[in-house]
């Protein structure tokens, strides 16, 4: 059996397990999902590492009818990543799964559906990363923003998930109206569906290549979630079960990223100004994303808007690896090629991570406000862990993963200030003081929700005590924080795993680039986390040691001689981000009311402030009206009487007769 | 090697030498007699020596902060050039790996001062992380200036090339006064806060360890007095020059380091703190600076200065 065919053999198994999970009792759907998945995704992580560093990439055709064509499933190194990181993730998403819907079975939800298409999510993001044919790229993209939508829509009895939902559907299918008319572009140009006609078609056609990546770009940007098009995030993660949560933001919307860096390569060298333009998104993205997280209280929410400034991230490494395609420097391009996709990497693991660990608190405390938790740490220490494994990892630093990926840009911005180009050189140092600043809000940010949520004391009444989360949910945790400290402290092997793509998507002679310097150095690196894990080591030891014989008093916590202290006099969140949000305050728009104590007896006074995502309320928000409006133009067409409708019929097919006779 | 083991040893010694001096220049200008030069190392012992009073609010983030902060701080003195310009850890773009691992010790003082669930040092947390949100993105910009002149991507060769460069004129004082301010942020001395203070609503880093005793207080007050020789280090790297013997260059970097200390004890002595409100502005200046550092290289760079 060949490589390829154990690779949709994958496919199939993961399929297969959803449809045999449905006619199962409740209970067992999850565990069959899980094991199925996981078989399936083993199959596909053998052949992904087999074409990442032992073999050449594998493909198989296959004839399909009109329109399709004949459809190429190739597995080249930049799929094998994806891939990679699409199948293991996926299985720990099912692992969660098992715990994580428990509490929903035999309750009459629809479990049935939500396992069903939780295994159609996978396969068709297998998929994705393999099919090279327009039309069937299209079709697997549909079916896994539908799929993904169904999951979204799990609870879709609450308000909110119901319009989170639809808000959700809708951005998915303008973004691929963007993917459509790219695509489509591109075809007419080459005459085929293939994508591997393209690179000639772009080679004689610059403007047309610049044309498709802006187009493509959009779409799979509306994917990936950029600032503009990353609205429909901050809804559909709170409003999905938490592991969906996880799966979406940890590997679905990377499918955007996989779709970005595929054009690259389809392209070659896109040029300096498209460069240019990706770097800039990105950075607005990285800035914004976070500076709105700070502002949310809803933790799935902030979470959302941590996959923006992510993503933000992941994209500057690629924009830097563009520009040094422009501009013929391999050292910036190898670096930020590998900053981007090993972030691809590390924020899968991390964010899932964090997903899985909120979803815990949500499934212990019924509550995603975090201005009413506290004090989960003493009811869930594992939990608490993670997140806070998760917390120094996404605030990129040291000694986890994080840290690892980001370090590659920041040095790859380095490589680029040696430049002669004015232009490139103040850019260079602009971005890496954009990151710099990016770092230190996520730190902001995520020290206010770890502390926020589960340090102090609660900030209400649980309606029981929180207890820790069950064994499979702590397992898939568990495995995540493996992957987070191990390329955390050993960043050499993680450039050489990413060295392997970052090859296959730099054209000709400069994919053939000496890896030696860069894990010399990372190993410079690598020494240094380790002295401070050893120091660290030595000097808890050192107090441990210390205070052994000595008194540990336990008492309360310093309260300024007043006695009388609660939890609602602890800090919160909102008072925690206050003082920098007054310093970003241009970016927000705040929505404040006001009731003040007035009169001699005052009654009861209220005070309540918002700050709202500006480009939804500026930029989103207008647009969609000015479409609505146009199209409520339209809505006689739909007016609900049966006789109207059968009368379309008629029309259509004296259309399509004439048509016929006509043509 | 023996230079290396020179620089560890100062790193380790400076602190209290550092805090002895500040605190004896405070005294002379209020015309007191003051405490003995080594009274910061005798406090440090007398520390070390006790026991401690644990919140009963706290978990494992509480004892666990403190050891890692001085560590965080140790490591990332092993990669700051220090006496000779050399640092025990060098390799290429060391100099972020030394700003993020002052970044990790700040999250994790940060959520142990949390975890105590006191307001007053949710307070001082919530200003630590604004105010170090506003000093990073300087403090890159700075060292990626630095960058551009010397093409030298380790923090060793970053100073060396920098000094020597064509616009060194403009950037080194310039460079001075951004990282001077760096130093008192992140030292937590006066304007951007007072060490001294007695009311906890005014303060910063003093208010997010108020719960903290015995020999947790010991390591964070050592480490916070090496925090600043670590930053102190950086301005000594500007002045002094290479290509000098190593003793010599480690009796100037003693000397900067003690002037260092001698200027942050009269500031300390001749202002006030600035209000909370004004801080964010005080820190503002230092990307004003830096930015005016960038465009002095640019424009060297670029052949607009000569």
């Amino acid at each position: 059996m060949e490589l390829i065919d154990l690779y949709i053999a994958g496919i199939g198994v993961i399929l297969f397990g959803g449809v045999f999970s449905l006619p199962l009792p409740d209970r067992m759907k999850s565990l069959v999902v899980a094991l199925f998945t996981g078989c399936g995704a083993a199959l596909v992580v053998y052949v992904s590492i087999n074409v990442l560093f032992l073999s050449d990439p594998v493909s198989a055709r296959y004839v399909l009818s009109y329109p399709a064509g004949t459809v190429p499933v190739v597995v080249d190194r930049l799929a094998a990543f994806f891939s990679l990181i699409v199948s293991a993730m996926s299985f720990i998403g099912t692992l969660y799964a098992i715990g994580y819907m428990r509490p929903y079975c035999g309750t009459g939800r629809p479990v049935a559906s939500h396992f069903f298409f939780l295994s159609v999510l996978v396969a068709s993001m297998l998929a994705v990363t393999a099919v090279q044919n327009v039309v069937a790229f299209l079709v697997v993209w549909e079916i896994m923003s539908l799929s993904s939508f169904f999951l979204v829509a799990f609870e879709n009895e609450r308000e909110d998930v119901y319009h989170a939902s639809i808000n959700y559907l809708i951005a998915m299918h303008v973004g691929v109206l963007f993917l459509i008319g790219g695509f489509l572009a591109a075809s007419l140009e080459s005459g085929s569906f293939d994508f591997s006609s393209f690179p000639q078609a772009f080679g004689e056609n610059r403007t047309l290549a610049n044309l498709v990546f802006v187009l493509l770009f959009v779409g799979f940007g509306t994917k990936a979630g950029f600032v503009p098009f990353h609205t429909w995030l901050p809804k559909a993660h709170p409003a999905a079960p938490s592991h969906v949560s996880g799966l979406m933001s940890g590997i679905m919307i990377k499918t955007g990223i996989y779709g970005i860096l595929r054009v690259i390569g389809l392209i070659g060298n896109p040029g300096a100004e498209i460069a240019y333009m990706v770097l800039a998104v990105s950075i607005v993205s990285g800035v914004l994303g976070v500076a709105y997280a700070i502002a949310q209280h809803n933790i799935k929410r902030l979470l959302a808007y941590h996959s923006v400034e992510n993503i933000g991230i992941i994209g500057m490494g690629i924009g830097l690896g563009m520009l040094g395609l422009a501009y013929g420097n391999t050292p910036l391009a190898v670096l930020g090629f590998a900053g981007g996709t090993l972030h691809v990497l590390n924020h899968s693991l991390f964010k899932s991570l964090l997903f899985f660990a909120a979803g815990g608190v949500y499934q212990k405390t019924h509550l995603l406000d975090i201005e009413k938790l506290g004090g989960i740490v003493k009811f869930m220490t594992f939990t608490a862990v993670s997140f806070l494994v998760g917390s120094i990892a996404i605030s990129g630093l040291p000694p986890f993963n994080g840290f690892v990926s980001e370090f590659f840009i920041y040095w790859g911005m380095l490589k680029g200030l040696s430049s002669s180009n004015i232009l490139l050189v103040i850019v260079m140092v602009l971005s890496f003081s954009a990151l710099a600043f990016i770092g230190a809000m996520a730190l902001l940010c995520f020290t206010k929700v770890f502390g926020v949520v589960f340090l102090g004391m609660p900030r209400s009444r649980y309606h029981e005590e929180p207890a820790e989360v069950s064994l499979t949910m702590k397992a898939a945790m568990a495995l995540q924080m493996l992957f987070i400290v191990m390329i955390g402290m050993l960043p050499q092997y993680a450039f050489r795993g990413v060295s392997v793509v970052v090859q296959a998507l730099l054209p000709g002679e400069s994919g053939l680039f000496d890896t030696s310097p860069y894990i010399a150095t990372l190993g410079g690196v690598s020494g240094g986390l380790i002295a401070f894990v050893a120091v660290f080591a030595a000097v808890f030891l050192l107090r441990t040691m210390l205070l052994r014989n000595r008194s540990v008093q336990a008492y309360k916590t310093w309260d300024c001689g007043y006695q009388a202290g609660n939890a609602r006099m602890q800090y919160t969140a909102s008072s925690y981000a206050a003082p920098f949000l007054r310093v970003m305050i241009p970016f927000f728009s705040w929505k404040v009311r006001l009731k003040k104590p007035a009169g001699l007896f005052p009654d009861a006074a209220h005070y309540e402030s918002h700050a709202e995502d500006r480009f939804e309320s500026a930029v989103i928000n207008p647009l969609v009206s000015l479409i609505e409006r146009f199209l409520n133009a339209f809505t006689w067409i739909q007016s609900g009487s049966t006789q109207q409708y059968i009368l379309y019929g008629l029309i259509f097919l004296i259309a399509i007769t004439l048509w016929i006779m006509v043509v | 090697m023996p230079e290396t083991i020179i620089n560890i040893a100062l790193l380790f010694a400076l602190p209290f030498f550092f805090l002895g001096i500040i605190n004896r220049v405070k005294s002379f200008w209020a015309g007191r007699q003051g405490p003995p030069m080594m009274q910061p190392l005798r406090d440090f012992v007398k520390l070390m020596k006790k026991g401690e009073v644990i919140s009963t609010t706290s978990s494992f983030v509480f004892r666990i902060a403190p050891s890692a902060t001085f560590a965080s701080v140790i490591a990332a003195g092993l990669v700051v050039p220090l006496a000779g310009g050399r640092s025990a850890l060098s390799f290429e773009a060391d100099f972020i790996l030394f700003a993020y691992l002052l970044g990790i010790g700040k999250f994790l003082t940060i959520i142990g001062a949390l975890d105590t669930g006191s307001s007053f040092e949710g307070m001082g947390a919530s200003r630590e992380a604004a105010f170090s949100a506003l000093v990073e993105p300087a403090f890159f910009m700075i060292i990626g200036s630095l960058g551009i002149i010397s093409g030298g991507m380790t923090f060793e060769r970053l100073f060396v090339i920098a000094r020597s460069g064509g616009p060194a004129v403009l950037v080194l004082p310039l460079g001075f006064i951004a990282l001077f301010i760096m130093l008192l942020a992140e030292g937590c001395r006066v304007p951007v806060d007072d060490p001294n203070t007695h009311l906890e609503l005014t303060m910063i880093h003093e208010v997010m360890v108020l719960d903290n005793s015995g020999p947790d207080m010991g390591m964070i007050m050592y480490a916070a007095g090496m925090k600043m020789i670590i930053i102190g280090a950086l301005i000594a790297n500007l002045f002094i020059p290479s290509g000098i013997p190593f003793w010599a260059s480690l009796g100037l970097f003693v000397a900067v380091e003690a002037a260092l200390a001698v200027v942050i004890g009269t500031v300390e002595s001749v202002m006030a703190r600035l209000r909370m409100t004004h801080v964010p502005q005080f820190l503002l200046f230092m990307t004003a600076i830096s930015v005016v550092i960038l465009s002095t290289v640019v424009l060297f760079i670029s052949g607009g200065i000569q």
